[in-house]
Formats: C-alpha cells, sequence, structure tokens
C-alpha cells in the first residue's frame, strides 16, 4: 500500500513561516508542534535539544502529550532510538512491535501507537530531535518524510539563531553597564 | 514581612515540585502567607492563510487545545490542594492561568511590578542545556527585578 502524502504547500508554508516569523525560542517551538499536529492529525509533537554532557534529551516545548508521559523520566539519546546520532530519520510504525524504545509502557499508556523522530543537525552534530506522536500506526511518505526533514533543518538554524541573538543581547547588556566614567 | 505575597510559577516538572516543597518549608508557618500559582500557556498561533482548506483542518485538530488546557487547570488545582494540606488558608492561595503575553520571563517581572507580589520562587535544573539557546527565566527575572526577594532553587 502506498503511503499517503500529508503535507502539501499549503501545510509547508504554514510551517515554515511559523519558523521564520518568531524572534521568541520558546515560542516558535512550541507553535511549530502545535501546527504539525494540528496540520497532519496526529496525537502529539515535541521538539528536544541535546544536552552533549548527560547525552539527554531535554523537551524545548511540546504539544498534544500528557503532564504524567512528558514527566516520565530522562530521555537518553542512547536508549530512545538510538541510531539518532547517525543522523538519519527514524520510523516506529507500530510500536507494539518495536524494541527500540526507551519507556514502551508509558508510550502504550499514553495511546502512542507510531512515532517519527528526526535529527536536528546543525553543521552534521546533532543538536536536538524532532518527534511526531500518533494515536494509530503511521506510514509516513517517502515525500512527507522529505519534507519534515527539511522542518528540522530549518529549526536547527532557527536554534542557532537565537543562540546568537541571546549572546549578542548579553553583550549589550555588560556595555551598558559600563558606566561612562570608565571611559573618560 | 510578616504577609508574604508568594508568586510561585509552576509548570509541572520535578524542579517545580522542589520549589514548591521550599515554600512549604518556608512559609506555611506564617498564617497570613498568600501563594499565587502561575502557569502561562503558549496560545494556538494565528495563520494568515484565510481561504485556505488548511485553516479548517487546523482548526478541527487543535479543537483539543482547550482540553489541554483544561488538564493543566486541572493539575494546579491538585497543587493548590496539595497547599492547602501544608496548611495555607484556602482565601490565601490562588492561581493564575493564562496565554503567554510577551515570554514567561516577562510575564512574571510584570506581574510582580504591578506590586501583586513581594516574594517570586523560581527553580533551576543545573546544567540544563535549553537555557544555553533559549535563555534563562531566572537569570532574567533576577536582573530585571528591584525590591523584590527571588528565590532559586535548584
Amino acid at each position: 500500500m502506498v503511503a499517503e502524502d500529508r503535507i502539501n504547500m499549503d501545510i509547508y508554508k504554514v510551517v515554515t513561516r511559523a519558523i521564520a516569523s518568531s524572534d521568541n525560542l520558546e515560542d516558535m517551538a512550541t507553535q511549530l508542534t502545535q501546527l504539525l499536529v494540528g496540520a497532519l492529525g496526529i496525537k502529539g509533537s515535541t521538539i528536544f535539544v541535546l544536552n552533549p554532557a548527560t547525552e539527554e534529551l531535554e523537551v524545548l516545548a511540546s504539544f498534544g502529550l500528557s503532564i504524567n508521559y512528558m514527566n516520565k523520566g530522562p530521555i537518553l539519546v542512547k536508549k530512545s532510538l538510538d541510531h539518532q546520532l547517525r543522523g538519519e530519520p527514524v520510523v516506529i510504525r507500530d510500536v507494539t512491535k518495536s524494541d527500540r524504545l526507551q519507556y514502551p509502557e508509558d508510550a502504550k499508556k499514553e495511546g502512542i501507537s507510531a512515532i517519527v523522530s528526526l535529527p536536528i543537525s546543525l553543521h552534521g552534530k546533532l543538536i536536538g530531535v524532532l518527534r511526531l506522536y500518533h494515536y494509530e500506526q503511521w506510514d509516513v511518505s517517502e515525500r512527507d518524510l522529505d519534507s519534515l526533514v527539511i522542518f528540522t533543518e530549518n529549526i536547527g538554524l532557527a536554534l542557532m539563531y537565537t543562540r546568537l541573538l541571546q549572546a549578542l543581547k548579553s553583550v549589550k547588556e555588560t556595555v551598558d553597564e559600563v558606566h561612562p566614567i570608565w571611559l573618560d | 514581612m510578616d504577609t508574604p505575597k508568594i508568586l510561585l510559577p509552576y509548570n509541572f516538572t520535578s524542579y517545580d515540585k522542589k520549589a514548591l516543597d521550599f515554600v512549604c518549608l518556608t512559609f506555611s508557618d506564617k498564617k497570613n502567607a498568600e501563594v499565587t500559582l502561575f502557569n502561562a500557556y503558549t496560545p494556538t498561533p494565528t495563520i494568515e492563510m484565510r481561504g485556505s482548506p488548511i485553516m479548517e483542518q487546523m482548526k478541527d485538530n487543535l479543537s483539543y487545545l482547550s482540553q489541554r488546557v483544561k488538564e493543566q487547570e486541572d493539575a494546579l488545582k491538585t497543587i493548590k490542594n496539595h497547599l492547602l494540606g501544608k496548611g495555607f488558608s484556602a482565601d490565601k492561595i490562588a492561581i493564575v492561568f493564562e496565554p503567554k503575553k510577551r515570554d514567561v520571563a516577562g510575564d512574571i517581572i510584570d506581574l510582580v511590578k504591578d506590586g501583586r507580589f513581594d516574594v517570586v520562587v523560581l527553580n533551576r535544573k543545573p546544567g540544563k542545556i535549553a537555557r544555553f539557546f533559549a535563555g534563562s527565566v531566572s537569570s532574567k527575572v533576577v536582573a530585571a527585578l528591584k525590591n523584590a526577594t527571588v528565590c532559586i532553587v535548584s
């Protein structure tokens, strides 16, 4: 059976505009998760950033998942769909038939049947992960997967852009604190 | 500070629970202490795509955002019950649950600057990488507030 394309040009435009139009990273990320859930008709979506020191995926934004599921425990990149490190998207069409989940029981309780996980990379390095959760089994089409990969590339750029903006603001605050008397 | 007015931003993580425990431990014996639980959620995006079928599809699929909002509201009520159990008076506990106006730090600063609170209890997870990208709420609040006590539970 050929998988159905869900991402059309309208969805593509809406999501891309959402990424490009905000200078607040958390709002952008949250709205992006909302848009993906709304546009694809899925259960939930989460954007994680990778903590390189602990190899833990930290939630940056999420939509559609319960508080209990979000607090299920630390998500370790090596235990949770570990091939993320190789930079390839992962599609778990049916979670009951997969042994790659770190918390399979929690996923079942949450009503998650399928997971699509996409690495967010910058200059070839993994900096985060976008995950989509569906309440039914999900065959993602090649075209949709391509579109999702492009979204994650844009998210990676947005992450770095907002990081640079934060750094610039910090520099400005420090400069603003310099008393004129020190410059005489 | 006989009747401290405490603002406790709460986002349901284990570190929020630590901050809650700190508030209970420090202020529950103060008879008139007032605690306000604060949670700001991100409203759904407004999309400039009028006339497109995508709008209807999005609206249908996002309709359960209101259910999620209800879930968050109920969870805050559970925290309120926890405070009641620790000895705070029911009439001294409030819940502020509203869409974000600026960002979390900005909204906290605005609430305190409005003069409604003299203590803010924040939490901070050490080594959190998300701060590297999004900035630190506690740093922004500490830098912006004057004449307020800011406690950071880590």
